[in-house]
């Protein structure tokens, strides 16, 4: 079949790779940057399907995915997307049975595949590689579920409508990396009650709780970090820096200091609390909990290192001879004396000598 | 401190498959907990209600600015008393054992700033209504929550896997206690809950939300959650705090007014 492919505008994400175009609902932005990169790179359609469903199903309800082989088209639909194929041995709609997974064909001799998303516009708007907002996507020749007339050759149609989306754009606004220190679950990722019965006996223990037990004591667990965290060091027993911040405050770093406007400490155990600055911020460009700094470990043993927290208007940090660099949400950055910390507001720390 | 005013209110069910209670809780202002003790045959009740006997006379003696300090040996104690007490029943009946999960909430003394110090051992859970949402502060200790962790299950596959009630710290664990502390400024928490896994395990997150929203008296609010978990099936003991921080406001000003709303909302109007 020729990969021809049209659509028609709409709010649902095209991303349209040499190989796979991945359909998404507007509120999948998040997913169509790294399936971009994916898809541009002539990815198969195993690692796109591999990288779509890596962030679980849950958050995907609708999606559909449509791969163009040597010989076989592939097709797979989750909700609401509905795909006609029509191929020299017939016509088939493929669409997800409410309550399953997804449908998935394989189909050879494929003439024409129209996925339909949203209303049921003309595709007359030619598809190039690239992202695309779209409601309805059309590869190969028109197909007789298609309003626009079969016979009407594809280089007829109107060149002037405008093309995919350029991509810069959606790959450059990525949202930030949630701050570590923050990443908890997300109330919906509660296990919820699954009907299980618990055991009940009748003896003497009748009264056990069937649910909750202690577990088996587990001292080669290899408690993973928090992604994007660090191990928390210790408490150090000689500060490594000191912190003159503009309000006048003086901390010593000989722990884990966290700055914001309305700082929160989470996960700490009881021996090793952070300080906890708040500074005010008036015009709010200061985050609830925006920077981190805490003693280093390994190679930035003796050093104070800094990391923003993914705060809404960043930090800027001036090291002594360099030009002033915005820190990037996650990553920590050793500190030398005389470093300055710039948090918006007003509000700067100074890096010194304990 | 003297000016921070707490509205609370607390509700325990042993619900419909139990025969006894082995949650306890403690309202003692600014000092609140629940615990659900487990191994029963005077096991999981004795435990619970020794961790809330050492957070009743901590909260006799309170001093708020050693408040971390205060609560870790709190659980220090707790945690003498429950293995002891574990020891001398293995002595007549071996492989008995007791243990408790424990949430616990106070008003600590932060360099003069009143904040919420929260700290967590087991599948117990704090949380926190903020921005008008539902928030989970705590992090179960529990093996599902490790292999969440570790992405090696998802949350979906957490609801049924088979050690979904195995729990990885405890009090009464004769390896020690690990607790994970919490500290909050006071005004990032509208509505603080702390519940047993009796609860959590019975109601969704949405529907615990929809009460903590919509009950605006906080004893209404924490007996309304226990009846939900209760009409859900009662498979466990269901234990809730509701805890509401009143006559404070933010040092921020955009959400002050909200804020006298939803005081005067909670005094009936009498502002």
């Amino acid at each position: 079949m020729s990969t021809d492919a049209r659509f028609a505008p709409g709010d649902w994400y095209a991303v349209v790779g040499e190989h796979v175009t991945v359909l998404l609902p507007g509120s999948q932005r998040d997913r169509v940057a790294s399936l971009w990169e994916l898809a541009d790179s002539g990815a198969s359609a195993d690692a796109v399907l591999d990288a779509l469903v890596a962030g679980g199903l849950s958050s995907l309800d609708h999606v559909a995915l449509v791969a163009h082989g040597d010989d076989s088209t592939r097709l797979l639909v989750r909700g609401a997307p509905t795909a006609t194929v029509v191929a020299t041995e017939g016509e088939e709609i493929v669409s997800a049975a409410p309550g399953t997974t997804w449908a998935e064909r394989l189909v050879t001799g494929v003439t024409s595949v129209r996925v339909t998303l949203t209303g049921d516009s003309d595709a007359d708007h030619p598809l190039t590689p690239g992202i695309a907002r779209v409601s309805v996507v059309e590869f190969g020749t028109p197909s007789a579920a298609a309003p626009a007339p079969p016979t009407e050759p594809v280089v007829a149609e109107p060149v002037e409508q405008p093309v995919a989306e350029p991509v810069a754009p959606v790959v450059a606004e990525p949202e930030p990396e949630p701050a570590a220190p923050m990443s908890f679950g997300e109330p919906e990722d509660d296990p919820t009650p699954t009907g299980e019965t618990p055991v009940v006996e009748a003896d003497d223990w009748s009264d056990r709780d069937g649910h909750t037990v202690t577990g088996p004591p587990a001292p080669d667990f290899d408690r993973p970090p928090i992604p994007g965290q660090e191990i928390a060091p210790e408490v150090v027993s000689q500060p490594v820096a000191s912190l003159v911040f503009s309000t006048g405050d003086v901390v010593l770093v000989d722990r884990t200091v966290l700055v914001g406007r309305a700082p929160e400490a989470r996960r700490f155990a009881s021996h090793d609390q952070p300080h906890v600055v708040t500074v005010a911020s008036p015009h709010q460009e200061i985050s609830s909990t925006h920077l981190e700094i805490r003693p280093g470990a390994g190679a930035d043993h003796g050093s104070a290192i800094a990391t923003d927290l993914g705060s809404t208007n960043g930090t800027v940090l001036a090291q002594p001879g360099l030009d002033p660099e915005e820190l990037k949400p996650g990553i920590a950055v050793s500190l030398v004396p005389g470093a300055v910390l710039d948090l918006g507001d007003g509000v700067t720390i100074q890096v010194t000598n304990p | 401190m003297r000016n921070v005013d707490l509205h609370h209110g607390a509700a325990s069910d042993v619900g419909l498959v139990r025969t006894v209670n082995e949650d306890s809780y403690l309202v003692a202002p600014p000092v609140f907990v629940v615990a659900d003790g487990m191994g029963g045959h005077s096991g999981g009740d004795v435990a619970s209600q020794m961790v809330v006997e050492e957070f009743q006379r901590l909260a006799e003696s309170y001093d708020p600015a050693r408040g971390a300090e205060q609560v870790a040996d709190t659980f220090a104690r707790a945690q003498a008393r429950i293995v002891d007490y574990g020891n001398a029943h293995r002595a007549m009946t071996p492989g008995w054992h007791a243990g408790t999960t424990a949430v616990v909430a106070v008003l600590v003394d932060d360099h003069g700033v009143a904040k919420w110090l929260l700290a967590n051992l087991g599948d117990s859970r704090i949380y926190r209504i903020t921005e008008g949402r539902l928030e989970q502060i705590s992090v179960d200790h529990s093996v599902v929550q490790e292999l969440i962790d570790a992405g090696q299950i998802t949350a979906e596959q957490a609801a049924t896997h088979p050690e979904r009630h195995v729990i990885t710290r405890a009090l009464g664990s004769p390896e020690g206690i690990d607790p994970d502390f919490f500290l909050l400024p006071l005004g990032s928490v509208e509505r603080l809950l702390l519940c047993s896994d009796g609860v959590t395990g019975m109601i969704e997150d949405k529907e615990i939300e929809d009460i903590l929203e919509t009950v605006a008296d906080p004893r209404d609010a924490a007996d309304k959650l226990v009846r939900a978990a209760v009409a859900a099936g009662g498979r466990d003991n269901a234990t809730a705090i509701v805890v509401d921080v009143v006559g404070l406001v933010k040092d921020a000003t955009y959400d002050s007014r909200r804020q006298l709303e939803s005081l005067e909302h909670k005094l009936g109007g009498r502002l």
